[in-house]
């Protein structure tokens, strides 16, 4: 059964798979390869910058991955009210998890590829005395921060429409909050406060904020 | 007798205008039966509460002796389901949705499957999104054919169908119950279809069940009667009136009646009122006094 859905997924999702392994591997080279000409020592500081600022497209490209495979598992149930799903002979709760199962594998390409490209361009490049690469923990950032978003948009996806109302309805909430105690001319400040809820410690989204940095002091 | 389906007191409420209530229906094992009724009647929502798609909030369901939705799983490995509308994942090609149903159904048959794709005359590779609607209409009768069920549950399988694909498609489902006594529960509004296949009728209207009866019977029991010299008022008959109709001269009454066998006349001799003639009805034509009936006896819906 994972097979067949494993192959489902495969399908619906594999025009963007290549493409976005291509960048995850590409991005660590242009860290350290675009504008980087040397090992000298003051050369350190313009590295560390245009690492850090490469660096934002790992949060993004986690992000990007984990809507695309957690929306393509259920899109095209969606389409047809998931009464294909529901009147196969099987658990509801074990076709969830075979969907789930099946987008984790292909996740896997682009963690691999993310992994390698760091590895390699880091092998490659001559750094700074005082700098060291950190491939391995940027990949295992990159990996967790896939997982976190693919977990979250499946769970989405997989929701009903009303599942979806309430959540933007939450948003709606909190952003006229935040527009009325502007008008008010109130401090409080809503958005900023939920934003740092859940990308602070022990917020869920942590993973996703700070420098990526592939080479550090 | 055993049951294929069963239900009991059923009652789902689906939005604010439609419900149905008190839905008690009896398929018998191995019978054909025929789901009538007109459109928003109820059909496809009965469908989807026998298959566990919908949750009844009230009222109990059993389908091949499994409490339904609690055992839904199981039955389901032995029910074969042709729905109103296909919901087949549009970018799978023939092959990949036959190899998707062979993965989850133990039971799938891949020589009926390839059989039927040559009765058919499907092609492997054709996407399903690229198939007309007569393609898909065959395509889903094969794949709930393949698994061999014990149950076929088709919720207007040839709606939308010309007759040639509509007779093939008919053509394998008698055939493939002629080699494995299946029990059909098909639900459709083409009365003139139906009438050929089925043995049981069950009518639906405005969610609850009109009318079950053995085809036989609703065929061979719903009369329309030519009466002269009625009276004002009409003693006990012997068979159940169901409509009265003064005709245009006024000289006479057309009545339908149901429970008519033709020892009846025996009623009308030597009295008034008296009878003129006895005309058939055919299928079509009983489900329509039937419903006009029901809807007489509850107009409020």
């Amino acid at each position: 059964m994972l097979r067949i859905i494993l192959y489902s997924q495969w399908k619906w999702s594999r025009g963007w798979l290549l493409p976005v392994a291509v960048v995850g591997f590409a991005i660590p080279y242009f860290m350290l390869r675009v504008g980087y000409s040397g090992e000298r020592y003051w050369d350190a500081a313009g590295l560390l910058e245009q690492v850090a600022a490469w660096g934002r497209g790992y949060p993004a490209l986690a992000a990007a991955i984990g809507l695309l495979v957690g929306t393509s598992a259920w899109i095209h149930d969606h389409r047809g009210d998931h009464v294909y799903a529901l009147v196969l002979p099987t658990p509801r709760w074990y076709y969830v998890l075979l969907r789930y199962t099946a987008g984790l594998v292909l996740l896997a390409p682009a963690m691999i590829t993310v992994f390698l490209g760091a590895l390699t361009a880091t092998w490659f490049t001559t750094l700074p005395a005082g700098i060291y690469a950190y491939p391995i923990q940027l990949a295992a950032r990159f990996m967790l921060a896939t997982l976190l978003a693919y977990s979250l948009f499946f769970a989405i996806a997989s929701g009903t429409q009303r599942a979806a109302g309430a959540v933007l309805t939450i948003v709606g909430i909190v952003v006229v909050t935040q527009l009325l105690a502007g008008i008010a001319g109130s401090d409080l400040n809503v958005l900023e406060a939920a934003f740092d809820r859940i990308t602070i410690w022990p917020g869920p989204l942590e993973v996703f904020v700070g420098r990526w940095m592939l080479v550090d002091l | 007798m055993s049951n294929a389906i069963e239900t009991h007191d059923l009652r789902y409420r689906a939005g604010r205008d439609f419900e149905i209530r008190d839905l008690s229906l009896a398929v018998p094992t191995g019978s054909i039966y025929g789901f009538l009724g007109p459109n928003g009647s109820g059909k496809t929502t009965t469908i989807r509460l026998v298959l566990g798609l919908l949750r009844p909030s009230r009222g109990s369901i059993s389908v091949l002796n499994r409490t339904i939705p609690g055992e839904s799983t199981a039955a389901l490995a032995e029910t074969g389901y042709v729905p109103e509308r296909p919901h087949l994942y549009p970018s799978f090609t023939v092959d990949e949705i036959l190899n998707m149903h062979r993965a989850f159904f133990t039971r799938w048959d891949p020589a009926k499957a390839a059989q039927l794709v040559e009765t058919f005359r499907l092609r492997l590779n054709q996407k399903i999104r690229n198939m007309s609607k007569g393609e898909t209409g065959k395509l889903m009768m094969l794949l709930a054919l393949a698994q061999r069920p014990e149950l076929l549950v088709l919720d207007e399988p040839t709606d939308g169908l010309d007759p040639v694909v509509r007779r093939d498609v008919l053509m394998a489902l008698l055939e493939f119950v002629s080699e494995h006594g299946a029990t059909v529960f098909i639900s459709s509004h083409l009365v003139h279809e139906l009438e050929r296949i089925c043995d049981w009728v069950g009518v639906m209207d405005d969610g609850h069940l009109v009318a079950e009866m053995p085809m036989q019977a609703f065929k061979s029991g719903i009369k329309r009667l030519r009466v002269e010299n009625v009276p004002a008022i009409v003693a006990q008959t012997p068979f159940v009136i169901l409509a009265r109709d003064t005709d245009a001269l006024g000289n006479s009454e057309v009545w339908t009646v149901r429970g008519w066998q033709d020892p009846m006349t025996q009623y009308f001799e030597g009295s008034t009122p008296s009878l003129r003639e006895v005309v058939d009805l055919d299928l079509e034509e009983g489900f329509v006094e039937l419903l006009q009936v029901a809807r007489e006896r509850h107009p409020e819906g």
